[in-house]
């Protein structure tokens, strides 16, 4: 019964895929072209938590955020919280897969120091951990890691009041002082998914 | 008769109903006496007793003018149309009215950014409300909007205004609207702009000056305000970017 149950969801979650792969592939291996990230793998407790805040307006809330925005119409899509559970348990399930590097200049090991800071949440190996609602950052576009750091930063993302988590990653982005050093702790996320 | 099932909201709504009703009534006179014609002359001249059906190939200059004089009267009423197009594009689309209130319109996909231009009246100034998929108007004012698009081509569509106008990246497009109802009704894009297209439908909130200047005062920081204990005086005001 549990078992029919289970697979019942899981089928749902595919079906409910389609509104996403669009952008995000087949694979969930994103697309840069449409501003959409790596999404395979990622925590089902992360991408659940994601998609609600896209849904309050929380996330993608901003009018600077021209690619968070973007997201907004599809979480109309996902109207129970049942077809959130859904679709967040498929795109955890799928392989997450090494992504080309499109930044070249950041330098991993000053970025290494940088990523002291990080690793008490997202960990030393970059895995992220639920218990912090940090996601992983293993397999993932460079130019989404330096956008969304610098989103932070302009309290573009994690500003609003309601965004709790969000708003646990704005001083830590805040700690790279300038573009250099967000492309330095890129560069070595990068160097801790090879 | 669009009223019927979609009021009218703006100033120049109107005038777009009577074109089209113009078109409709026109079309519908030429649709239904060609075809009554048409259908008379086949009953009329139908095979029967005594009768023989006769194919007729319009040779003849009395047998022509059957076609000629419709086709002419037909041209006449496209004058016509064309004469109140031209009216009304006028109107619509080139007239554009010195204006009470200006906003900034920006599609993208898929959601639309309207930048309204807070207490003092002028956009790109501190004060500026910005709000996602929601437009606010005040009725009875006359407004000039500014339409771009940060991506592809989008069409800004308020359907109880009978307002349709592109939006083309890298351009800025200008035009009017003077919303005359009070409501809430739909925004939306019409222009397919990719896979979320169907899904950026946003608001247009019309309310009387009153209710529009207390929205406005709502969304103004308290610093803003000019008549309350946080405003900054001008001193202060002139001041400020000097203090770092």
């Amino acid at each position: 019964m549990v078992a029919a149950l289970s697979s019942a969801e899981d089928e749902r979650g595919k079906q409910l895929y389609v509104n996403c792969l669009a952008c995000h592939g087949a694979d969930g291996s994103g697309n840069k072209l449409l501003n959409a990230p790596a999404i395979a793998g990622l925590s089902e407790k992360y991408v659940s938590a994601q998609i609600m805040k896209f849904k309050a307006g929380h996330r993608g809330g901003d009018p600077r955020d021209a690619a968070g925005m973007q997201m907004r119409p599809m979480m109309a899509l996902l109207t129970s919280d049942a077809d959130v559970a859904a679709v967040s348990k498929y795109v955890a399930s799928l392989e997450s897969k090494p992504i080309a590097a499109t930044i070249t200049d950041g330098d991993p090991e000053k970025g290494k120091a940088l990523y002291m800071t990080c690793q008490a949440c997202h960990g030393a190996d970059g895995k992220g951990n639920d218990m912090l609602n940090s996601p992983s950052l293993l397999n993932q576009h460079d130019w989404y890691l330096v956008s969304q750091l610098h989103k932070f930063k302009d309290g573009i993302r994690g500003a609003n009041p309601e965004d709790i988590t969000g708003s646990q990653m704005r001083p830590m982005a805040m700690i790279l002082a300038d573009e250099q050093a967000v492309k330095d702790v890129v560069a070595y996320v990068q160097s801790l998914s090879q | 008769m669009l009223e019927y099932f979609l009021p009218r909201a703006s100033s120049f709504a109107g005038s777009i109903d009577h074109l089209f009703d113009i078109i409709t009534y026109l079309v519908m006179f030429w649709f239904v006496l060609v075809l009554g014609f048409f259908f008379y002359v086949v009953f009329r001249f139908r095979h029967k007793p005594g009768q023989k059906a006769e194919y007729i190939t319009g040779e003849t200059h009395k047998q022509k003018m059957a076609i000629e004089i419709p086709h002419y009267l037909i041209l006449v009423c496209d004058l016509v149309i064309l004469g109140y197009t031209f009216v009304v594009w006028h109107e619509v689309k080139i007239d554009i009215p010195p204006h009470d209130e200006e906003v900034r319109v920006i599609a993208q996909q898929w959601a639309w950014t309207f930048e309204h231009a807070g207490a003092d009246g002028i956009l790109d100034t501190e004060d500026d409300i910005v709000t996602i998929n929601e437009l606010h108007l005040k009725k009875d004012a006359q407004y000039t909007y500014h339409l771009s698009s940060l991506d592809v081509m989008h069409s800004f569509s308020i359907p109880v205004f009978r307002l349709k106008q592109d939006a083309v990246p890298g351009r800025v497009i200008s035009g009017h609207f003077k919303p005359i109802m009070s409501g809430e009704w739909d925004v939306q894009c019409a222009e397919m702009c990719g896979y979320g297209h169907g899904f950026m439908p946003a608001r247009v909130f019309i309310k009387s000056a009153e209710e529009h200047d207390a929205w406005v005062a709502e969304n103004t920081p308290d610093h803003l305000k000019k008549d309350t204990a946080y405003a900054l005086t001008d001193s202060e005001t002139k001041e400020a970017p000097n203090n770092g």
